[in-house]
């Protein structure tokens, strides 16, 4: 469902537009302990649990048994220093139940593998950066002279 | 004046002589105070949550000790308000892959098998072509005679209403024309009774479900949980004495069977939570003498509104249906019979339910050996209930041009089964231990107004009614600027949660009694008897 209004035809337009669905769903890890088949998802709040089941088996072509949902209130604070109360949207989450069969983990995108890689990535890039700041002050003592010119 | 003080002295005699007689001790009893061996009381566990069990112990007691059917359920729904949270298992919802926790829930070792344990001595007093015969002319006639008639072929009517409104006519005219082929042979079928779209509810304390906060505790340290059966049954015969156990006691204690556990909480399967009062009845009041379930034809039109298109699952679908509808069932019976959620049934109970449409058939045999699924007994009871369930059958194939074609005898022998099995009475067993002696029902009771005061209560709570006034609840605008933000620190405090009262927790009998008017009081003072009498168990 898209809720951009088709323009005008004017002469010479396309004939045909097709616009992109509104509609979006977000994986997201489960708050509670849930059985290996429920995949928990905030998703946009005017998707119904048809909408969310042919969503998921159209695009992505998973089989989903039932479907709940639930809106969730957002959260309230305080604007620091104002003293108003502000709260963000509320949203919608969605338990997709899958055949009992089939399992779902959530992923771990964040793997120690990768961190580690980073950390060397980083390392080597301070050395780098240590390095040249050595060598610019070098001859910081001696102003007007390029970098390079040294005894 | 010396009159004043004479009468001074005289009450002050008297006053000495009423509290005197508190500090007196009597002579005999000096040398009773003494025994042989010294007598010390029962040592308790001080620990807190060995505390908390005593107390729940006591509780149980005290329900134990009401005499009557229906004093017992009203004090069991003493704590409450506004009712219990209870999980809601309806018979004509079934959501998908939930027979594990039906199961768990009701405590059940489902045993899958064609040929079911209820023993049909002989065939031989059956005349089965007869019965053949007379079956075959009811389905004949329900699909071609019935099958026009305006309430089944309503175009308004979904399918699902439809198909039960057809199981129905086919049931009730099923269980006609086997009444009448084996009441002379069978002369229990002749005393018993039939009741057509009875209503059976039963509420039972379920230990062991972990809740949002709780997947992390201990089984033993999660609360219990209140679960709601709701049963749409289209027929149901009962009778005066209880059909004979399938197995015994001790071997319902066996390791053989096992129950699925409850790690995640009911919501993850589709079975939510709501406010009721908890309601026990097996289609009938208490007061009725034929309180043993026989048999129970079960509506299947709601199958239909399943679209999981899995074979396994829908077969598990029926199973659940089978098992809540024997238990559902016989926990109603047992708390009729004096039992409680809280007190264990001492002999067990059977019960054969039947899952049809006319055409497809489900068996189920059902034993109900214990009803106490709550905390304190989820590691000392070792029994199980058992339930021996068939596959689907077919009765028939099709009908066509006024003939029935591939019908199954053995569906039919399996059903003439279930009427054969022949109910007797119970030697050497009390059947309702729990409950007074002459007085069982209220309806025994000698006083009138205390009768019609619980009986009006009975009621209402069965009724599951919502009360004249709505339940508590929170605004969003209290939630956001009197608790989350303090805001209105001026405001007076008056709401609930500002004076650190929970709602919820009102028992059942806070509350004003009924007004008497002035006119309806005796000629006393202005401000007595206003409020009428209660009879709270």
């Amino acid at each position: 469902m898209s809720t951009r209004l088709y323009p005008l035809y004017q002469k010479g337009n396309p004939q045909l537009r097709v616009f992109l669905s509104n509609f979006w769903m977000k994986l997201v890890r489960p708050e509670h302990k849930q059985p290996p088949n429920v995949v928990q998802f905030h998703c946009s709040m005017e998707m119904t649990r048809y909408d969310i089941k042919n969503y998921l088996e159209k695009i992505y072509n998973v089989k989903s048994t039932q479907v709940n949902t639930r809106i969730v209130l957002g959260k309230t604070r305080e604007e620091p220093g104002k003293g108003y109360v502000i709260k963000d949207d509320d949203y919608k989450v969605a338990y997709v139940v899958l055949p009992k069969d089939e399992k779902f983990e959530f992923p771990n995108l964040f793997p120690e593998s990768a961190e580690k890689e980073k950390l060397d990535h980083d390392k080597a890039l301070d050395e780098v950066r240590k390095n040249h700041q050595k060598y610019l002050e070098k001859n910081s003592d001696r102003p007007g002279l390029p970098g390079w010119f040294s005894f | 004046m010396s009159l004043a003080v004479s009468n001074r002295n005289f009450f002050l005699k008297l006053q000495l002589l009423k509290y005197g007689r508190l500090y007196a001790t009597s002579l005999s009893s000096v040398e009773d105070e003494y025994t042989q061996t010294p007598q010390y009381p029962e040592i308790v566990d001080l620990a807190p949550f060995e505390v908390k069990k005593q107390d729940a112990q006591d509780y149980y007691e005290t329900i134990k000790a009401v005499k009557t059917v229906e004093e017992k359920q009203i004090k069991l729904n003493m704590p409450k308000y506004y009712g219990f949270k209870c999980f809601m298992l309806h018979e004509n919802a079934i959501p998908y892959n939930n027979l594990n926790l039906t199961q768990y829930l009701t405590k059940t070792h489902l045993i899958e098998n064609n040929q079911l344990p209820i023993v049909c001595p002989t065939m031989e007093h059956v005349n089965l072509e007869a019965l053949k015969r007379d079956v075959e002319d009811v389905l004949i006639l329900a699909h071609e005679g019935y099958c026009k008639n305006a309430s089944v072929k309503d175009s308004n009517l979904t399918e699902e209403e439809s198909q039960n409104a057809m199981s129905s006519i086919i049931s009730q005219q099923i269980h006609r024309a086997i009444l009448l082929n084996l009441h002379v042979n069978y002369p229990h079928l002749e005393a018993v009774q039939t009741d057509i779209d009875p209503r059976i509810e039963s509420c039972w304390f379920s230990g062991g479900i972990p809740s949002n906060r709780e997947h992390e505790c201990a089984v033993t340290e999660r609360k219990d949980k209140a679960v709601q059966y709701v049963g749409v049954p289209t027929l149901t015969v009962r009778s005066e004495v209880p059909l004979s156990p399938i197995i015994s006691f001790d071997e319902a204690k066996s390791t053989n069977f096992n129950i699925p556990n409850c790690e995640y909480q009911p919501q993850s399967f589709g079975v939510f939570t709501t406010h009721r009062r908890i309601v026990n009845v097996p289609g009938f009041w208490p007061g009725d003498p034929y309180q043993f379930g026989l048999l129970a034809y079960h509506y299947r039109g709601h199958i239909l509104r399943r679209r999981f298109k899995d074979p396994v699952e829908h077969q598990e679908a029926l199973h659940r249906q089978g098992i809540l509808a024997g238990f559902g069932w016989l926990n109603a019976q047992a708390n009729f019979l004096g039992f409680s959620t809280y007190n264990d049934i001492t002999y067990p109970l059977v019960t054969q339910c039947v899952v049809t449409n006319g055409k497809m058939w489900s068996f189920y045999a059902y034993q109900l050996n214990t009803i106490l699924m709550h905390l304190k007994y989820i590691e000392d009871n070792s029994k199980v209930n058992i339930c021996w369930g068939s596959k689907e059958l077919k009765l028939y194939e099709e009908i066509q041009n006024g003939k029935v074609i591939g019908f199954n005898e053995d569906v039919l022998k399996m059903l003439v089964s279930f009427y054969t099995n022949v109910p007797r009475e119970r030697s050497g067993v009390e059947l309702r231990p729990f409950l007074g002696d002459q007085e069982k029902v209220i309806a025994d009771l000698q006083d009138d107004e205390r009768r019609e005061w619980l009986e009006k209560e009975y009621k209402f709570i069965t009724s599951n009614r919502p009360r004249h006034y709505l339940p508590y609840e929170i605004y969003h605008w209290e939630k956001i600027y009197k608790i989350d933000h303090k805001k209105r620190p001026m405001d007076a405090r008056r709401r609930p949660f500002e004076l650190f009262i929970n709602p919820w927790d009102r028992t059942y009998n806070s509350r004003k009694p009924r007004y008497i008017p002035r006119k309806h009081r005796p000629d006393v003072k202005r401000h007595v008897g206003r409020d009428a009498k209660e009879y709270f168990p």
